[in-house]
């Protein structure tokens, strides 16, 4: 891994992620979003920070949510339908 | 003639150039309209989901060859999508055994390295959702009235009674 870091060069080679962190990149995308979209949509710009802090917190949540909820799917329901 | 106010403005707020702009530099379009907060935020969103699509999944998450779906969404940034892809084809890919351009794997003699997994995927994505997201921006800079004008437009519905 520490190899892996030391070869990386950035904008040319991909990221060296440790095994299971790739999920931890799901908070910059929500982040970045959340600022475009509340960029249109807002007519009242005083309001900005607070609502792209919202939209990416619930765009996380849910996610999280739904990660769980297929989880239990994947991991519970489904070998207890399969006997 | 509330329903006439209305109608005119939807007319007067077309604006070909701002879409034009917008499509060129992520926010240019919105600047344009008078409204200098707002693109410097539509910029910096797009480009930073999209130099963050570089970044996470290296020059290869931006190939119009190889991921020419993903290439479709990307490309709604605009000439900065097409300017990486062009750097991508041109200066990091090699001839493979089979005879084809390819982008080389990891190796000491290779520019750039073949992106795979979850750093590919999630490179991909990111450009791509950049891409979508500069083309809403885009539809509206091209119907989002001036500021001068808005104000113009509010003054007028209110005086008719009309909401703006």
């Amino acid at each position: 891994m520490i190899l892996r870091l030391l070869a990386y060069t950035p904008f040319l080679d991909p990221m060296p992620m440790p095994g299971g962190m790739w999920w931890l990149t799901l908070a910059p995308l929500a982040l970045g979003i959340a600022v475009v979209y509340k960029a249109i949509k807002l007519d009242d710009m005083r309001r900005y920070n607070k609502q792209v802090a919202m939209m990416t917190t619930q765009i996380i949540v849910v996610m999280v949510a739904l990660a769980i909820g297929i989880q239990l799917v994947v991991g519970w329901l489904t070998p207890l339908l399969g006997g | 003639m509330t329903h006439h106010t209305i109608h005119q403005s939807a007319d007067e707020r077309f604006n070909p150039v701002a879409g034009v702009l917008a499509y060129l530099l992520p926010g240019l379009g919105h600047w344009y309209l008078g409204e200098a907060k707002r693109g410097l935020l539509i910029g910096a969103g797009v480009l930073w989901l999209f130099f963050g699509a570089v970044l996470i999944g290296g020059i290869d998450s931006v190939d119009r060859v190889e991921d020419k779906w993903w290439f479709v969404g990307q490309a709604g940034v605009g000439p900065i999508a097409f300017a990486a892809d062009l750097v991508h084809q041109t200066q990091f890919k090699v001839v493979d055994s089979r005879g084809q351009l390819q982008t080389p794997p990891p190796g000491p003699d290779a520019k750039a390295s073949k992106s795979i997994g979850h750093a590919n995927e999630i490179g991909s994505l990111f450009g791509a959702i950049a891409g979508m997201l500069n083309i809403m921006c885009v539809i509206d800079a091209l119907w989002r009235p001036r500021i001068d004008r808005r104000v113009r437009i509010r003054s007028a519905s209110a005086s008719d009674g009309a909401p703006a």
